[in-house]
């Protein structure tokens, strides 16, 4: 063999060894790995180029640790492999969990960035009678889910009460009947809570979650409250909820209330002060959500929204200085970086909707509308309320669970959610733990597969998943994130 | 107004799925047409959006570059990968723990072939299965909590 042909033979790639994998390029230089199992390995450029050219050596260090991710063919562990596919997934039969009746459309806030296109506190004809409530509760329990939640919305729920509690008590008693496990929860304002609806909602273990947008001042920014100060009220009832979380009682189970920040124009540069505002009442989570352009807050979007850039900026700089808090004592958790993380590290599902493959539009939730209108997801009510209804899957009186599961929109959202389809998705290396959204694609794009090159939830997905890569190759902030999902 | 961006690419080096990915992948800065030419090549025409800085377009042609040698690998992998891949995420799909057996790290020219084997008879089962239609529904998302568990149709309740 001449010098020349040798040389040649060797540098020819060696595919056969590579399996399936996606890559990225990142911002260091390195380069992310991820397979279908959701295993990951970050190496330089320069072993990169060794890999993917077949000439990593089999005695090197680097090797063995590929290999054993699932990166290198000859080695795969096919059981090991099937076995986190299929912990991952685990979901896609399960039937839908999330079940949102929203018990009225009236509101007596007026929050700038509102999405649920609420009316006034006096607006007439929007509040869900006993009637469609309970058929709504039916409904629910017709899901395989072994576990459903049955959260109450609004509007502002509370404004509604005869029929929430209603609602509960006969939740609770079907439950009972057919040995259900069903969980309730609430979502509100506070604003008209009182110890005696605080009470019931406690007794019958119905979990509760407000917004808290920061300190007073920027909360009653963006949460306008003609009858008071909205901030006053939320501080009031967490302070409350959270004591009676610490006084468990043997009768029932009492849950940690849980907030939930939305991020608007005027938050941005504000991390630290909306941190230590959750600090200061008491929280152990902060879930730093961005706005998203759909339904009502579409028509607001140039006063309050902003660039996904400048979201990717506030959520790097939130986390930065939670993973401070945290190394210097302080116990609280960024949501979606655990939600992430118990993708990414625990190989798990921990259930959120709106970022998996296919995301949850009625396989994993369902939205019940004040009128029984059934909706593959709230944000596909948001749409209808704005006047569009294609992502309504039929009425609670009307129509059998079969032919909700089976309409056009349900189909279509899976469809479209689906990344292997998606063709900037089905070569990221996020694909593992990502997720689109048909709603968002359609509000912002003009259809249900959307564009993900352009898209700014593309986009604000890469930076949330860069930031938290970034962090995880540091030992000190992966230790303290690797915690927050320790099982 | 930054200015079009024009590269010529052999479709003998890469295929013309490759030239799509790549040219889709910058969707966010520029509009991308892709041409034939004579000699088995095409020209790409990139076009910058409204918004894509001069600077951000200067970056175009390189980023395009890039792309299009990540694409030949995607490409490879996933074309020399795709029925091993379809028998990984059906072994997921139907997954059932098993107890540990006897270490097989590697492959065995016997095992490859039974892994062809079994890779061949499970896409035997999957165009057999799609024949029957959409309406088979093996994940079960049609079916209520009655149709799963009410033992009165002969299935086992879940507790
Ligand atoms: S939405 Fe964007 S980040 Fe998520 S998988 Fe698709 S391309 Fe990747
Ligand atoms: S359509 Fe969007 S909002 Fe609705 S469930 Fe899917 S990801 Fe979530």
């Amino acid at each position: 063999m001449t010098p020349k042909t040798a040389a040649k033979r060797s540098a020819k790639p060696r595919s056969a060894g590579l399996p399936y994998f996606t890559f990225r390029r990142m911002a260091d230089g390195s380069v992310l790995l991820s397979n279908d199992a959701g295993r990951t390995a970050a190496v330089s450029g320069k072993d990169f180029a060794r890999f993917s050219a077949g000439r990593l050596g089999s005695g090197e260090p680097l090797y063995a640790e590929l290999a054993a991710k699932g990166f290198v063919r000859e080695m795969t562990d096919f059981e090991g492999y099937a076995a986190a596919c299929s912990k991952k997934n685990a979901f896609l039969g399960a039937g839908p969990g999330l079940h949102i009746l929203v018990m009225t459309l009236r509101c007596n806030h007026k929050c700038l960035y509102c999405q649920s296109g609420a009316l006034g506190a006096g607006g007439r004809g929007t509040d869900m009678s006993r009637a469609v409530a309970r058929k709504s509760v039916d409904f629910a329990l017709k899901s395989t889910n072994p576990g459903i939640t049955i959260e109450f919305q609004g509007g502002e729920p509370l404004l509604n009460w005869d029929t929430l509690k209603d609602s509960v008590l006969y939740a609770r008693g079907r439950g009972r009947e057919l040995g259900r496990e069903v969980r309730l929860a609430l979502v509100s304002n506070f604003s008209l809570m009182t110890e005696e609806k605080a009470r019931f909602l406690v007794e019958n273990e119905v979990s509760v979650c407000t917004s808290l947008d920061g300190p007073a001042d920027l909360h009653n920014k963006n949460r306008t409250f003609s009858g008071g100060n909205s901030h006053a009220h939320t501080a009031r009832w967490l302070k409350y909820f959270i004591g009676r979380a610490a006084k468990q009682v043997p009768e029932y189970r009492t849950f940690t209330p849980s907030a939930l920040l939305t991020v608007s124009r005027y938050s941005l540069g504000r991390e630290k002060d909306i941190v230590d505002e959750y600090l200061r009442q008491g929280l152990a989570d902060i879930f730093v959500r961005p706005l998203a352009p759909i339904g009502y807050a579409k028509k607001l979007w140039p006063r309050i929204g902003y660039s996904s850039e400048e979201f990717a900026r506030f959520y790097r700089n939130s986390l930065d200085y939670i993973i401070k808090l945290n190394a210097a004592g302080k116990k609280i958790r960024e949501r979606h970086a655990v939600i992430m993380l118990e993708k990414i590290v625990n190989g798990g599902d921990p259930g959120y909707l709106d970022m998996r493959c296919p995301c949850g539009a009625a396989i994993g939730q369902v939205a019940y509308n004040y009128n029984g209108d059934l909706y593959a997801c709230d944000e596909g009510r948001m749409v209808g309320w704005e006047g569009d209804d294609l992502f309504r899957i039929g009425n609670v009186l009307r129509d059998s669970y079969r032919k909700v599961m089976l309409a056009p929109a349900s189909r279509a959202c899976a469809a479209a959610s689906s990344l292997e389809s998606q063709p900037q998705c089905s070569r990221c290396v996020y694909k593992p733990w990502c997720g689109v959204c048909p709603v968002y694609n359609y509000e912002t794009q003009g259809s249900l597969w959307g564009d993900m090159p352009s898209s700014g939830r593309c986009a604000l997905s890469l930076g949330m998943f860069d930031a938290l890569f970034g962090l995880l190759k540091k030992p000190a902030s992966a230790k303290i994130l690797k915690e927050w999902v320790q099982k | 107004m930054s200015e079009n961006i024009s590269i010529r690419v052999s479709l003998k080096k890469y295929s013309l799925d490759s030239v799509r990915y790549a040219a889709h992948s910058l969707g966010g800065l520029v509009y991308a047409f892709i041409k034939p030419l004579p000699g088995g090549k095409v020209l790409v025409e990139l076009s910058p959006k409204p918004g894509t800085t001069a600077a951000k377009a200067a970056g175009c042609a390189r980023l395009f570059r890039g792309e299009l040698e990540d694409e030949k690998l995607r490409e490879r992998v996933s074309s020399g990968n795709r029925e091993l891949r379809e028998f990984l995420l059906l072994k997921a799909m139907n997954y059932q723990p098993k107890p540990p057996e006897k270490d097989d790290s590697g492959l065995t020219p016997q095992q490859e072939k039974e892994l062809n084997d079994l890779i061949a008879q499970i896409e035997g089962e999957i165009k057999a299965e799609a024949a029957k239609g959409a309406s088979a529904d093996p994940l079960g998302i049609t079916s209520t909590w009655e149709d799963k568990y009410d033992p009165k149709n002969g299935r086992k309740k879940i507790r």
